[in-house]
């Protein structure tokens, strides 16, 4: 305070030469009407530009807040885009001509798509979980397929999901044929490669060549017949020497396999409960 | 005290007389007019109270606005050098000035006062016109007329000058 006062009392001229300044600047502009009208230009101009920079350093201080905003927005359109990018993929997919085959194949049987839970490709038995179960309508023995071929047989079912034993299991076998000849054989894995199957028990005077089409043979009830296996790519003998033992390439990927679809045949019960009867008269005659 | 304040008084009266009846009837080709009323700041010794000038000044504009057409111009500048001549004159006064020594032809020799008018009347008529015109469209127009005014009211703040020395005042 004493400070403050000793300023004044030193400096005191100044704030008279200012308030007589002021004084006589408030007459210029009242009394003469030119110079009012630049004095009200001239602050009009000095005040729009004050107000200019005041609202560009309030925008500059609500940047953070609009950064977040923008953060949160941009996650959410980014997990959206990714969605719709999904959705137009399998829209669009360019379907190859075994895709189409094999939706013509399956066009008369029931088709319930699921999805991949859990799988594994590189232990000797493999299995697979999908999201279907009994309250699906999911039964043990019916078959599982992709786009690009089969995938395995359901060995057990709870409410909501399906334990599947794929075609990459030591005990999975499934009877195929080969495409344009009827000659039948049993599709097994050797616990080598998640790429390639063996179809064993191809009679020796059977005629066919690397690269030839191997299809299911849709005896028993679990896969239609025609469904897309895979290709020959290589030809052995069998152990004994009596038939040929084919090294057939997969038509698909099990290391990326995500939806699957589980055929139900409109007959498969009937066809069981037959075959079943048929098994308990043998036992009967034995 | 009482003396030197009516002394001021009727130089002021005399000086703003003078401004309103003659000089600011004088319009030289529509330019010239000589403001020789700032006479009176130059009068006011070393070590006047600032606030004293500051006043005097303001009055002083403020007598000779009030028959003239723009009100304020002549306060603001008189107020204006009011405030920096105490300054200005302790520059230019020798180092030996003695406290309350009024500037002159005899305390600052005739080169001192022609110097400490010649800044004084520049920086008043300057400060004037500024304000009169209050813009820069006509920058020569404005230059010729500033310029040819400060001349006259310089010679005329001499000559005045020269008469208070040869009868002092």
């Amino acid at each position: 305070m004493r400070n403050l006062l000793d300023f004044l009392a030193k400096y005191y001229h100044w704030l008279i030469f200012l308030l007589l300044e002021v004084v006589s600047f408030v007459l210029l502009f009242q009394f003469n009407h030119y110079q009012n009208s630049v004095w009200l230009t001239t602050a009009n101009t000095v005040v729009g530009h004050i107000d200019a920079w005041e609202r560009n350093l309030l925008d500059y201080m609500a940047l953070g807040d609009a950064n977040r905003q923008l953060t949160q927005r941009n996650l959410f359109l980014e997990q959206n885009n990714a969605a719709l990018m999904r959705q137009i993929q399998e829209l669009t997919h360019d379907s190859t001509r075994t895709e189409l085959l094999q939706a013509q194949r399956l066009q008369d049987v029931d088709l319930m798509p699921a999805e991949v839970v859990t799988n594994s490709v590189l232990r000797k038995n493999n299995w697979m979980t999908v999201s279907a179960g009994s309250l699906d309508g999911v039964e043990p023995e019916m078959g599982v397929v992709c786009g690009t071929g089969i995938v395995g047989i359901i060995l057990a079912v709870s409410d909501h999901f399906s334990i599947v034993t794929p075609l990459l299991n030591g005990n999975s076998s499934v009877s195929c044929r080969l495409r344009g000849s009827s000659y039948i054989g049993f599709l097994r894995w050797d616990g080598r490669s998640p790429l390639y199957c063996i179809l064993d028990d191809i009679p020796r005077h059977a005629r066919f060549k690397v690269g030839d089409i191997v299809e299911t043979s849709g005896h028993g009830s679990t896969f239609p017949a025609g469904l897309f296996v895979g290709r020959v790519s290589a030809i052995e003998n069998s152990d004994d020497g009596l038939s040929y033992r084919l090294r057939v390439h997969l038509g698909m990927d099990f290391s990326r396999m995500q939806r699957v679809c589980i055929v139900r045949q409109k007959f498969q019960q009937e066809l069981r409960n037959l075959e079943a009867k048929a098994d308990s008269l043998n036992n009967e005659e034995q | 005290m009482i003396i030197r304040f009516l002394q001021r008084l009727l130089w002021m009266l005399a000086l703003v007389a003078a401004q309103i009846l003659v000089f600011n009837h004088v319009h030289i080709y529509g330019y010239t007019t000589p403001l020789p009323f700032v006479y009176l700041l130059l009068l006011f010794p070393l070590g006047t109270e600032r606030w004293n000038i500051l006043l005097w000044g303001f009055v002083c504009g403020l007598l000779c606005d009030i028959t003239s057409l723009t009100l304020g111009v002549g306060m603001a500048a008189m107020t204006f050098v009011a405030f920096i001549q105490p300054p200005l004159l302790q520059l230019m006064l020798p180092k030996d000035a003695v406290e309350e020594m009024q500037p002159g032809y005899d305390t600052m020799g005739f080169w001192g006062y022609f110097r400490y008018a010649f800044l004084l009347t520049f920086i008043f008529v300057f400060t004037y016109f500024l304000l009169q015109v209050f813009n820069f469209f006509h920058p020569l127009h404005f230059l010729i007329s500033m310029l040819s005014s400060w001349l006259l009211t310089f010679i005329f703040v001499l000559a005045i000058e020269a008469m208070r020395y040869k009868a002092p005042l």
